[in-house]
């Protein structure tokens, strides 16, 4: 279920970038769940065309996924629509994105890919004749090159082929349940139900092999295909191939369409993530160790929300750590030192000699640091101690029990206590105890679901607000902004000094506070 | 009012009026948690008129066989007690409160005296930490194992120090597998003040008002004195 500023922080992307038309459909959908086409125009009071027009951009722009139901008495459902709130809050993230591209690929990787997310989804032939459109002379394109390019990105799982358009979502019989969903690549854990969105983002994907294929028509490059497609018996795949061959490359250029794969970026962040954390807990020596371990297990990662690596040898960890320039300085000793430290704070499990990252745990110490933070620094010291106190133990806690343990003064700690409550980061019960006379205790407790979901829903809130505030300050000086460099004199040059500040910290709030989303919502 | 000796009684209460006796004997009974004047009125086998119960209160006191304490569930009231007790912890809040509140400076010398200790034995269990303040001679009096370990816990609830497992190997040597140990919490954050978070380093992360706050509302990011204050460059 939607917080409320999730769904407020997902109008205004949408409405940043396609317009207050296309928002509204998108709005609609947010908050009634999915609909038909019909039901949409009932509820937006827009025209029939002007539906069609946002949905398709929606499509196009991989925000919305169309999808049929099965009715148990014949002919299909209407086609029904289902926002992908995911899709949108990666929208703000395209810089990160293309960031990590730059570090792994070349200038034409980073294009390839500017021009999906800039379209949402291009055939390869579109993909070509962008390119060609903004050549420079002496770099001249062709296609065997960028084929070329969209294999290496394919390969690295960085971009995909688009799922179905209509997929059809078998319904959910009561005994098969969350069980059905074991496994699921979805699911956080077994046996917690996927929601709608979730379900037809999986019934839409292509099969493994088909997802991560790049169609050629040069016999060689079906190497290639080998290399992609690991669940294809050998006699369907020859078959399989020839055909592909017969219907004539050129085809296919035109046909198949292919997106940023946003899974593969959202990984890589993940890792990145948890390398910084423990860069900044230990040293970069830790952090070295962990880049290694990550950079040889990561192609073994199923899905986003892997818990744990695979595990390790210190020699094979060892062989890797000294395989980057900022390892090559380290010795054996150094990196078993490093797994000792990354053990102490559970962030490596050892067990018979191998190494495994504890990914939940480095998340479960970011998230808990994170949220300490604002209670440390909107309600004070003692708040914090407090906070630390109930989240460490998890159950409740009477109040001069915690006024004890924390060394806060009796009279204080109920009044810092009731705040944390009343703006949600507290649970509270009251217990009566009847005795010679009747007794009233209060008992506190952090229910750690509830509050991180308390806590995104701030930060969904904390994002928008940012962004009022960038359009609002750059709205109020926009002639200033539009003037030329040799007009601004005086204090019209401090404004403009001013107005450049201003930007520069909001906007890289904004990719910071996105880090902390990313933390909470998708990692 | 009679005058009788009493030789097994272990308080000069030889010369109490029957109104003083009464209201002594409640307190008494009493022991360490001491009772509320108006709790010990009730209790009263008679019906005794406020002055009466007020000028024998005082004679006791007087004669110093009572005192009064500061209980600190309730500082306001006034609160007697025999005078051969010592409060309970229940009451005085035990060894960290001083006259009804929180002894600051005491706590504060202790922690840093706890904290000197890990930093300079790199891993310390309590024990450890105890022997090493006691040799150290920093207290007139030595500190009870408890104390040390209420205040342990305040470090690691202060994130200075962090409880860690002994393996039995490296920095753990000479200390079983599996005891608890604490270590200095190393930088990050610089040990003590932990690292701002995203949130937190924005006005919205600390705002005592967000959850009134909303896009076209009287308080809004565009009127936002906060923001004003941030973006005042």
């Amino acid at each position: 279920m939607l917080t409320e500023y999730g769904t407020k922080h997902a109008v205004h992307v949408i409405t940043n970038h396609f317009g207050d038309l296309v928002a509204k459909v998108c709005e609609c959908l947010l908050r009634k769940g999915p609909l038909t086409r019909q039901n949409v125009k009932r509820y937006t009071e827009l025209s029939d065309e002007q539906v069609k027009n946002a949905l398709l951009v929606l499509i196009q722009q991989n925000c919305v996924q169309a999808f049929t139901t099965e009715q148990p008495d014949g002919p299909k459902a209407n086609t029904q629509y289902v926002v992908l709130f995911d899709n949108i809050l990666h929208r703000v993230r395209f810089a990160k994105f293309l960031t990590i591209l730059s570090q792994e690929f070349d200038q034409q990787c980073v294009e390839l890919v500017q021009g999906l997310l800039e379209h949402g989804r291009l055939t390869l032939k579109q993909m070509f004749d962008r390119a060609k459109s903004s050549e420079k002379e002496g770099n001249l394109v062709d296609l065997d090159s960028l084929r070329e390019t969209l294999v290496k990105l394919v390969t690295a799982h960085y971009v995909e082929r688009c799922p179905a358009s209509e997929p059809l979502l078998m319904p959910i019989s009561e005994e098969e349940g969350p069980a059905r969903k074991k496994g699921s690549k979805s699911a956080k854990k077994i046996g917690e139900p996927e929601t709608i969105e979730q379900q037809v983002v999986e019934a839409a994907l292509p099969m493994e092999a088909m997802r991560f294929s790049v169609v050629t028509n040069v016999e060689s490059d079906v190497g290639e295909k080998e290399k992609n497609s690991n669940n294809v018996t050998p006699g369907e795949k020859r078959k399989h191939d020839v055909l592909e061959l017969d219907e004539c490359g050129v085809a296919d250029e035109q046909s198949v369409v292919y997106r940023a794969n946003f899974e593969g970026f959202i990984r890589r962040l993940r890792h990145k993530g948890c390398i910084d954390h423990v860069r900044a807990h230990l040293d970069d020596g830790a952090a070295n160790v962990l880049s290694a371990m990550l950079q040889a297990t990561s192609s073994a990662e199923k899905k986003v929300k892997t818990k744990n690596s695979v595990p390790l040898s210190l020699s094979s960890i060892y062989e890797e750590v000294i395989k980057s320039e900022a390892g090559r300085n380290m010795t054996l000793d150094h990196v078993r030192a490093s797994l000792v430290q990354l053990g102490e704070l559970s962030f490596v499990d050892a067990s018979s000699d191998s190494y495994s990252i504890d990914f939940e745990k480095i998340i479960e110490i970011a998230q808990n640091e994170e949220v300490e933070s604002v209670v440390s620094k909107r309600y004070g010291r003692d708040a914090y101690r407090i906070f630390r106190l109930l989240s460490k133990s998890g159950r409740l806690l009477e109040t001069d029990k915690i006024s004890d343990t924390t060394f806060v003064e009796k009279k204080d700690a109920p009044k810092i206590l009731y705040k944390l409550w009343k703006d949600g980061y507290l649970l509270m019960e009251k217990l009566v105890v009847t005795g010679a006379r009747q007794s009233q205790f209060l008992l506190w407790k952090v229910n750690r679901q509830i509050l991180w979901k308390h806590v995104l829903d701030e930060m969904f809130h904390a994002a928008l607000n940012l962004s009022l505030r960038v359009s609002y300050e750059l709205d109020r000086e926009k002639e200033l902004l539009n003037l030329p460099a040799d007009k601004r004199t005086g204090p019209l040059q401090d404004r403009y000094n001013r107005i450049r500040k201003v930007r520069i910290l909001l906007e890289s709030s904004q990719m910071k506070l996105d880090d902390a989303i990313l933390l909470f919502h998708d990692f | 009012m009679s005058k009788r000796k009493r030789p097994d009684s272990n308080a000069p209460s030889d010369s109490l009026t029957d109104h003083e006796r009464l209201i002594y004997d409640v307190i008494r009974s009493k022991q360490d948690m001491g009772i509320w004047t108006r709790d010990m009125k009730r209790e009263l086998r008679v019906n005794l008129p406020d002055n009466i119960v007020t000028k024998s209160i005082k004679s006791l006191q007087n004669k110093s066989l009572i005192k009064e304490v500061v209980n600190i569930h309730s500082k306001g009231k006034k609160h007697l007690m025999a005078v051969e007790f010592e409060p309970s912890k229940e009451i005085s809040g035990g060894a960290w409160y001083s006259e009804g509140s929180l002894d600051t400076e005491f706590i504060k010398v202790v922690k840093s005296q706890c904290l000197k200790q890990i930093i300079k034995l790199k891993v310390a269990t309590l024990e450890g930490i105890s022997d090493s303040i006691k040799r150290s001679g920093a207290f007139k009096v030595d500190l009870t194992k408890q104390q040390i370990e209420e205040i342990v816990r305040a470090l690691v609830l202060d994130n200075q120090i962090m409880e860690v497992k002994s393996n039995g190997s490296g920095e753990f040597t000479n200390i079983p597998v599996g005891k608890v140990c604490y270590k200095n919490v190393s930088k990050g954050g610089g040990g003590g003040e932990p690292k701002t978070g995203s949130l937190a380093s924005i006005p919205c992360g600390v705002c005592p008002q967000i959850n009134i706050c909303k896009p076209d509302g009287v308080i809004s990011p565009k009127t936002c004195v906060y923001y004003t204050k941030w973006l005042d460059f």
